[in-house]
């Protein structure tokens, strides 16, 4: 019996946990950047939105496949665009005018590289 | 308020604007023939992630309407590899080479953004689960990978080995054909506990396929095929790391490795390690309500791959041990009826494998595949007073050629096969040896036209040593009345050979006698099924509704009957009918941006003749129900899943004979089984927390006569529900791409 009170406590509070990180995040100010990348498919677009989400501040993120242009929402002061396009490049990707991280680059599936046949 | 009305007028001018301005792309599709660019006709042209879709004409041509939700166009066509094409330009003329598929696999896996689907193009019933899919129920081999999964089920054999069956059309998991990447894997001694030697991060996807299945692999399924892909070192993760602990004191780890020797040659290690070592007994009847175990489980790939040839070898090792049985035994003392009632369950086995694929590619769609596999499973076991060993050392060979007729429209697989095993067991000093010897040829016609109609007709004929010459015949349609709905129609005949002591070894805890009223023949069987799916649009979101209806009809069955004779479990040939009736109506939603819901009702109707009476099968839900959500949120940091599985009645076996408080009631009761996770994703790690069973439902007695294991009346074989309650996981992934 305690055994099943402990763990429906444990399941709460995980499930409370989630819930105040939306709503915290909800409050302060946000900005919207418009990132010129050089992602190609779909496999490029889930590795680059699934790497730009864990950056810090980063509250919504999304690529654009046909212009290739990433757009992030993230919290003012908690990063700035400069620190975005660089996380953009450390996934393997160009970023506006910076170039891609050359060993990042190198990691990415075959239809990601700029030698790949014609998309 | 006002926010309201200017959301629904936004909506309306999106939708006018929508039909307004249909734009359409012009295109063809080429196949390239010794190096020129020849028209492809029949090719599947749609935008990724929607239904929109068309079908390239006898020229090779095609138009589709642009698509505001999405740029990228995905070609599909059997034997050629599928194919995406960025529209940039809604003005331009696309011309597109498809290329010739590189891979022996039969299964045609579509990159889609679900977890778990039917694959439109699929002209067999067959669902494909992927690993999102698989991460849902965190736990931890292939039996436990179909908690979300509305069409198969998955049970305990009986209340103390911790053997797990599946069922499939209302069928025992011996009717349906596992294979290992399209090779037949645990047939024979590995049925009981099969399933648990595949550990779950190893399997990169599962697909199920319900009903007839193609000839291509044997003559063996009956009621469905479960092929599981493992994780392969040219898509794998450069390192993986799993950990699972549950609050019984189960443990598991998991770690894969591969390493490039070059471009073209790459391997792939998979180690696994599970224990069990706390001891429970939760119902307090004196038997361990799991058993305790260990398992050590290793697999070493190694694949090579130029554009023309293929090679992939594999080898695997497993080492189990497992115990069980009551808690005053003691394993240094004799076995005798003054010690407790024990059991051993010790496993090794071997296996490996090699596939070779050669393409030629001057012509189009033509390969040749060569399939081979050797097995030693060495199984040693005693339940109280029982003792059984068995060996089994199995071969398997298969060899296809797949080219085309006329065009790539008609395609067609030839080849042939053998299947050798050898079975040395010993039940309580009575050998019972044998040798099957099965060669085999098979052919398999397939028709797309591309738009409307898929065809794939089989035939294949084998010998066995033993029960000479039979035909297996195997036809599958698929038609689609319009792009939203699609009908699919399966008919065939499938033949398995019982290994009625290996199959059973549940039954050996019990006081019964198993008794071979006669030898068995070869199990056959028709299987008829009718699958409609249809797809609609809601809210922009995508409905899906399947409905299928599946009947098999054994023409032999080996019986092995429970209720004739309290004492003894009678094993016999059938003498009269046995059939099953499966309909199952199951619906796909996602409710709102991230939540995805599944809600599936199904009936059963599985009847045979047990001595001289047509009784339903005992230990089958004759209904069944499923609902499972999972969500994710915005980013993809959190996912939630919740499954509820509603349990209906099921017959159990005839107890009347026993002394009254040992007796059972003719049905079980109805129950439900709730289990949710939360998973929470880093960048390189995710952690995850469960609990399976949340209503802590429990089955009592699972065990009948639990005081008496040396008495007349000693059964642990009737289990209808779980054994053990609420059980907690939690564990974490970590992972270096």
């Amino acid at each position: 019996m305690k055994m099943k009170i402990v763990i429906s406590g444990l399941l709460l509070s995980l499930l409370l946990s989630g819930v105040l990180v939306f709503s915290q995040e909800k409050a302060s100010k946000t900005e919207k950047v418009i990132i010129k990348t050089s992602a190609v498919c779909q496999q490029c677009k889930d590795r680059l939105e699934k790497h730009i989400a864990f950056e810090k501040g980063v509250r919504a993120v999304s690529l654009d496949l046909e212009t290739k242009e990433l757009t992030v929402e993230f919290r003012t002061g908690k990063n700035t665009k400069e620190g975005l396009k660089k996380a953009v490049t450390k996934v393997g990707y160009d970023a506006d005018e910076l170039e891609a991280d050359p060993k990042a680059y190198e990691k990415l599936p075959a239809c990601c590289k700029k030698d790949a046949p014609p998309h | 308020m006002n926010k309201i009305i200017v959301y629904c007028i936004s909506i309306l001018v999106l939708i006018s604007i929508q039909t307004k301005g249909q734009q359409q792309i012009k295109g063809t599709v080429f196949e390239s023939v010794e190096e020129k660019n020849k028209p492809l006709p029949g090719v599947n042209i749609y935008w990724l992630g929607t239904q929109a879709g068309t079908v390239s004409d006898e020229n090779g041509q095609f138009k589709i309407p642009v698509n505001n939700n999405s740029h990228v166009l995905i070609f599909s066509f059997v034997g050629y590899e599928n194919d995406s094409l960025h529209i940039h330009n809604n003005k331009e003329t696309v011309s597109h080479v498809l290329k010739t598929n590189r891979t022996l696999d039969e299964f045609e896996v579509v990159q889609r953004a679900k977890t778990s689907y039917v694959s439109r193009m699929s002209t067999l019933n067959s669902i494909n689960i992927t690993s999102g899919e698989l991460v849902r129920a965190a736990c931890c081999n292939l039996s436990e990978s179909f908690e979300t999964s509305a069409s198969v089920d998955v049970s305990y054999s009986d209340a103390v080995t911790g053997a797990k069956q599946i069922e499939l059309l209302g069928l025992a998991g011996i009717y349906t054909q596992i294979l290992g990447e399209n090779i037949p894997n645990l047939r024979g001694l590995a049925n009981s506990f099969g399933l648990m030697y595949i550990p779950g991060s190893w399997m990169e996807s599962i697909q199920v396929s319900k009903g007839s299945s193609s000839v291509l692999n044997g003559f063996e399924s009956i009621s469905g095929q479960i092929n599981v892909e493992m994780k392969k070192p040219a898509e794998s993760e450069k390192f993986f790391l799993n950990l699972y602990q549950n609050q019984m004191g189960r443990s598991e780890i998991n770690i894969n490795t591969k390493a490039s020797l070059s471009q073209k040659f790459k391997t792939m290690l998979l180690a696994h390690f599970s224990n069990q070592s706390s001891k429970h007994d939760g119902n307090h009847d004196g038997f361990l309500d799991e058993p305790l175990y260990t398992q050590y489980n290793f697999f070493n790939r190694w694949d090579y791959n130029t554009p023309h040839f293929e090679f992939q070898f594999g080898i695997k090792a497993l080492y189990e041990n497992r115990r069980s049985g009551q808690l005053s035994f003691r394993a240094e003392l004799p076995r005798d009826t003054s010690n407790g009632f024990g059991i051993k369950l010790n496993t090794r086995r071997y296996e490996t494998f090699l596939k070779t694929g050669y393409i030629f590619l001057s012509r189009p769609a033509t390969s040749l595949g060569i399939q081979q596999q050797l097995v030693y499973h060495g199984f040693d076991s005693y339940l109280g007073l029982n003792d059984y060993k068995a060996e089994q050392f199995s071969y398997y060979l298969n060899a296809l050629f797949q080219s085309y007729f006329a065009d790539t429209r008609h395609t067609y697989t030839t080849g042939f096969s053998l299947i050798y095993d050898k079975f040395n067991e010993n039940l309580n000093d009575s050998l019972y040896d044998r040798v099957e010897r099965v060669p085999g040829a098979f052919f398999q016609y397939t028709y797309s036209d591309g738009t409307k109609l898929n065809v794939i007709a089989g035939l294949r004929a084998d010998h066995h040593n033993e029960f000479g010459l039979f035909v297996t015949p195997r036809l599958h349609l698929r038609y689609s009345l319009n792009p939203h709905t699609i009908i699919r129609i399966s008919a065939g005949k499938g033949y398995r050979s019982a290994n009625v002591l290996a199959e059973n070894v549940s039954l050996l805890a019990s006081s019964r006698l198993i008794v071979f009223r006669e030898n068995p023949r070869l199990e056959e069987a028709w299987n008829l099924g009718i699958n409609l799916s249809k797809h609609f649009d809601i809210n922009n979101r995508e409905l899906t509704l399947s409905v299928d209806a599946y009947r098999t009809d054994f023409i032999n069955q080996v019986i092995v009957d429970r209720d004739t004779d309290i004492n003894r479990v009678l094993v016999y040939n059938l003498d009269g009918r046995s059939r099953a009736n499966s309909f199952q109506v199951e619906a796909n939603y996602e409710l709102i941006n991230g939540l995805s819901a599944t809600a599936a009702v199904r009936y059963n109707d599985v009847k045979m003749t047990y001595g001289n009476q047509l009784l339903e099968k005992p230990l089958v839900n004759k209904y069944k129900g499923l609902i499972s959500l999972s969500y994710v949120t915005n980013l993809k940091k959190w996912q939630f899943d919740l499954t509820t599985q509603f349990n209906g009645q099921t017959r159990l076996p005839s107890t009347t004979e026993l002394p009254e408080q040992y007796r059972l009631s003719e049905y079980s009761p109805r129950y439900t089984i709730v289990n949710a996770q939360v998973i929470k994703y880093f960048r390189k790690w995710n952690v995850y927390l469960g609990a399976e069973n949340l209503t802590n439902f429990k089955q009592h007695h699972p065990i009948i006569a639990a005081h008496d294991p040396y008495g007349k009346y000693f059964d642990s074989s009737i289990v209808w529900g779980p054994v053990y309650g609420i059980k907690v996981y939690t564990g974490l992934r970590y992972t270096i791409e």
